[in-house]
């Protein structure tokens, strides 16, 4: 009996190290694909070997930005839309951090879309892990820039009309060093590129499709989130290089997923030390 | 004039104080909201949405609330009512522009849903704790009038007058609503449309040639003209003088010699006049037998329910109490206050927040009444017990306070405790 | 900065524009005697949000003609502009942009200029490329001139303004020694890809016109998306 009552203490879950057990179970509904998010990234973690004292984990405010009460290192949950500059005096004020922002399409794309576009310009030495579920879940369901048309949400009680953002494009217009896009399918994938992206210095970009159970497709009536699972099967292709003009996601078209642009920009702490000693 | 009968949805409804509001909105003539959504006043939004495109009104979500109080800005400058919904974090966001708005003399309307705790706070749970900062928030000197309702009946009603008094005066009025408030859901009467009164926009008649965009009438509010008529707006935030220029000068604004030797006195005055010399016609008050009262208690929007009943069970108890409700928080009544003052025993001042009318009240008592403050920290609404509580005890002192004294009350925090995760917690182990 | 006013007055006296329903928008102080004769309206905003402002204007009287003057676009107002640009808002923006290069090969090199002094370290910054920014969010109508190319600047408003949808006019402006030396050192390439049109320190800056096309703008997709969904009931706005 005692060889037995032993054996289960010792089972743990891998992954308990880097999370917040104490805050389980966590809030996100049956369906949702934030989990996936977390799960990829916590695995790449594991892979990267960090320091963990030396990881900070910022987020804004929505489904996406609980990320932060979740995962067991230093993480700021801020205010919404601010998340980028945050990081970027995280990063600018102790160098020798390594600093991810994980946060939604309406936090970072919305009202956080100046400080995305700029802190790309500037190729800030940040990873973002972009969670995209085409809507503003945490406030009911409302419109999103990210959102196809004609989607039903709560405030396009009529349809969508306006043309949805691309993000992929938008970040390499801004001039992002590293942009890459998978769905909640693609675990292995996706671990793969966080560690890309991690390891990558300059802004680094990885969008990750996501399946919204309680919302967007419950409104719309595409079915739950395996459903949407199904769907990411049937019609995702993986298109490393492709062009990113081509990446707009038409509602319940082909997502292109895959690598997008890898590049080499100098960082700005890199044309700032140059620029002091010459 | 009577409101337009396909802007209002006459009939019996079973809905939540933030679609009342949008209702009532449209029924005042609203035709553009720019919004962002922002627990708790996403409702309105969506109902204004939904309605909007049956009135001929335009529903924008922009990116952020910056963008929807300027938005809101340009579309009442183009000719149309309009308004924006927000909570806490947002209305912190929109300070700059409400400034502009109220340096431009723009007519608009904000509806804040207050929700509890300073930055992101609790965001489903009540408060009402943004009181001062509507009438401080941005900077500079320049007046507001504010409105607090207590049922979703009155965010219908009190969103017709907001309109009403905007156009009026020519000024942001603010309607500070909570969460309480926003999310209860009772019976609403929206009436048929000849029993509405609205004001429409007062637009200038005269010649276009004599047209002086900041001369003002006997009340001391200019009438208006929108873009696109052929009058050359010159439009501004910096502080201009009567054409609407701005005063370039080295010397401040306030140099009356200055001003009069140049004939341009700048309107910096009449922004802060123009409310305060109208105080008597705006503020709105509900008395509630305060003629043989002894002590007083004043409240506001949710509030002022719970006060009631504690006044009720008051008087069966014996005690002299009466109620002063505050519809018009802002401009605050400091003359019936003074006037209150001097014949009762004190004040009991309850508020969802650690203390802001309450020092409004002292300072209007002038020291010749007590007053005590019965604190809420927010997410939830006082207890009847509590305000009680406080009656009685101004009623046994006999001596002046020097300061204004805090009332504990009994409730503890009620949020957490109970709710599912720490069910669940208690299951697992 | 007054001269790009002048421009533009220039422009609105000579063409056919109906002064009346014209309105300007600007977070730049002008001095408003310069452009009250004009007939048009103009408003000064908060810093950052004249396009926000303008969206506004439009969506309660889309018969108006709106133009807009920002200066700072690279700080406060790009997310603004991005989210015009995506929605196809119907108005007509004017970055005034005052790009100083850092240090620049050749004989002119304008190294005596003086530094800001309120940000030394930021010349290391790399500047936006508007026009790219402009085309991957959906403008309609792209172009660059400098202040001295006052005819092409001219066309270029009078096209912007006929055109319905997102036009974005990026003027380079400065003090008129750098103007002479941009005025030199740049050259007109219509039509080029503007992946290729960033302002590098030792190349010459690229000029002319990049984009012209068509899209359905917001107001236009508003009503046809409500008129099939709802029929008659429907009310446009007027």
């Amino acid at each position: 009996m005692e060889s037995v009552q032993i054996q289960q203490k010792e089972k743990r879950h891998p992954m308990e190290n880097l999370l917040r057990m104490d805050r389980m179970p966590h809030i996100w509904c049956t369906g949702c694909g934030i989990g996936n998010a977390v799960s990829a990234f916590a695995d790449a973690l594991a892979i990267l070997d960090f320091d963990l004292d030396k990881v900070c984990v910022v987020s804004g405010i929505g489904c996406t930005g609980r990320v932060a009460g979740y995962i067991k290192v230093d993480s700021f949950h801020t205010t919404h839309g601010r998340a980028i500059p945050y990081a970027t005096g995280i990063k600018l004020g102790n160098p020798d951090l390594k600093v991810i922002v994980i946060s939604g399409d309406g936090d970072l794309v919305s009202i956080g879309g100046n400080h995305f576009v700029h802190a790309a310009r500037r190729n800030i030495d940040l990873t973002v892990i972009l969670v995209n579920n085409f809507i503003y879940a945490m406030t009911g369901g409302q419109v999103a820039p990210t959102t196809p048309i004609p989607a039903y949400t709560t405030t396009s009680p009529f349809g969508n009309f306006e043309t949805p953002s691309n993000v992929p494009q938008l970040a390499e217009a801004a001039g992002a060093v590293y942009v890459a896009r998978w769905t909640a399918l693609h675990m292995r994938r996706l671990t793969y590129s966080i560690v890309d992206a991690c390891k990558k210095p300059g802004f680094s970009v990885v969008e990750v499709i996501s399946p919204c159970a309680m919302y967007y497709s419950r409104i719309n009536k595409l079915g739950d989130g395996l459903d949407m699972m199904r769907f990411y099967y049937d019609h995702s292709m993986i298109k490393h290089g492709e062009p990113t003009d081509h990446l707009e996601i038409d509602y319940q078209k082909e997502i292109i997923v895959g690598k997008f642009v890898d590049r080499e920009r100098p960082t700005f702490s890199e044309s700032m030390k140059k620029w002091l000693e010459g | 004039m009577k409101a337009n009968p396909s802007d209002v949805f006459t009939g019996t409804y079973y809905i939540d104080g933030d679609v009342a509001a949008a209702y009532g909105a449209l029924a005042a003539g609203c035709k553009f909201l720019g919004g962002y959504p922002i627990t708790p006043s996403t409702e309105a939004a969506e109902a204004f949405a939904r309605k909007a495109p049956y009135v001929g009104a335009q529903f924008i979500q922009m990116e952020d609330e910056l963008g929807s109080i300027a938005s809101v800005l340009g579309a009442s400058w183009a000719g149309k009512k309009s308004m924006t919904i927000t909570s806490g974090p947002g209305y912190s966001l929109m300070m700059e522009n409400i400034g502009l708005g109220a340096a431009m003399e723009t007519p608009f309307v904000i509806i804040n849903i207050q929700r509890s705790g300073p930055s992101t706070g609790v965001p489903t749970s009540t408060g009402q704790a943004d009181i001062m900062q509507s009438r401080w928030g941005a900077n500079g000197d320049y007046e507001i009038i504010a409105l607090a309702p207590d049922s979703p009946q009155e965010s219908f009603d009190f969103t017709i007058k907001a309109f009403n008094l905007a156009e009026r005066y020519r000024v942001p009025v603010m309607f500070m609503a909570d969460e309480c408030v926003g999310h209860m859901t009772e019976k609403v009467v929206v009436p048929d449309a000849s029993e509405i009164e609205i004001e429409p926009r007062r637009f200038y008649k005269g010649k276009k040639e004599e047209y002086i965009p900041y001369k003002r009438d006997k009340d001391l509010v200019s009438p208006i003209v929108k873009a696109g008529d052929g009058y050359h707006l010159y439009v501004t935030g910096l502080t201009h003088d009567e054409r609407g220029y701005p005063i370039l000068d080295n010397l401040s604004p306030f140099n009356i010699d200055q001003a009069k030797v140049r004939n341009k006195k700048s309107t910096n005055q009449y922004l802060v006049d123009k409310i305060r010399k109208n105080k008597d016609k705006i503020i709105e008050l509900q008395e509630n037998q305060l003629d043989d009262a002894e002590v007083v208690i004043v409240s506001y929007g949710i509030t002022s329910r719970v006060s009631y009943r504690a006044l009720e069970q008051a008087r069966k108890e014996g005690i002299k109490a009466g109620m002063l409700r505050l519809i018009t928080v802002w401009p605050f009544p400091d003359d019936r206050i003074t006037e209150l003052a001097k014949k009762v025993k004190g004040f009991v001042v309850p508020e969802i927040n650690y203390g802001q009318i309450v020092f409004e009240v002292d300072r209007c008592s002038h020291g010749e009444a007590n007053t005590i403050l019965v604190p809420h920290g927010g997410a939830s609404v006082h207890k009847p017990d509590d305000i009680l509580g406080a009656i009685k005890k101004i009623m046994a002192d006999d001596k002046k306070y020097d300061n204004i004294v805090e009332y504990t009350t009994s409730l503890e925090k009620q949020v957490f405790k109970g709710c599912l995760a720490e069910k669940i917690r208690k299951r697992q182990r | 900065m007054d001269k790009i006013i002048e421009v533009f007055k220039k422009t609105i006296e000579s063409s056919k524009i109906e002064q009346q329903k014209l309105c300007m928008v600007t977070d730049i102080t002008y001095d408003p005697e310069v452009v009250n004769y004009l007939g048009i309206d103009l408003f000064h905003t908060s810093r950052g949000r004249a396009i926000p402002f303008a969206t506004g204007m439009k969506l309660a009287n889309p018969g108006l003609k709106l133009v807009v003057f920002i200066g700072d676009l690279a700080t406060l107002g790009g997310n603004h502009f991005v989210h015009a640009g995506r929605r196809n808002m119907d108005i007509s923006v004017i970055c005034v942009n005052h790009y100083q290069y850092r240090k620049i090969a050749g004989n002119d090199a304008p190294g005596s200029f003086p530094r800001i002094s309120l940000s030394p370290y930021a010349s290391f910054d790399e500047p936006l490329n508007i026009p790219h920014l402009a085309r991957s969010s959906g403008a309609v109508y792209v172009a660059r001139w400098t202040l001295l190319h006052e005819n092409d600047l001219s066309l270029s408003m009078i096209e912007a303004l006929g055109k319905t949808g997102f036009s974005v006019i990026d003027v380079i402006s400065n003090e008129p020694e750098r103007l002479d030396f941009y005025f030199k050192n740049s050259e007109i390439r219509n039509g080029e890809d503007t992946v290729n049109v960033k302002i590098e320190p030792d190349e010459k800056i690229c000029l002319g016109k990049f984009i012209d096309r068509e899209r359905s703008t917001y107001v236009d997709a508003y009503n046809e998306q409500l008129t099939r969904v709802l029929g008659d009931k429907f009310i446009k706005i007027d």
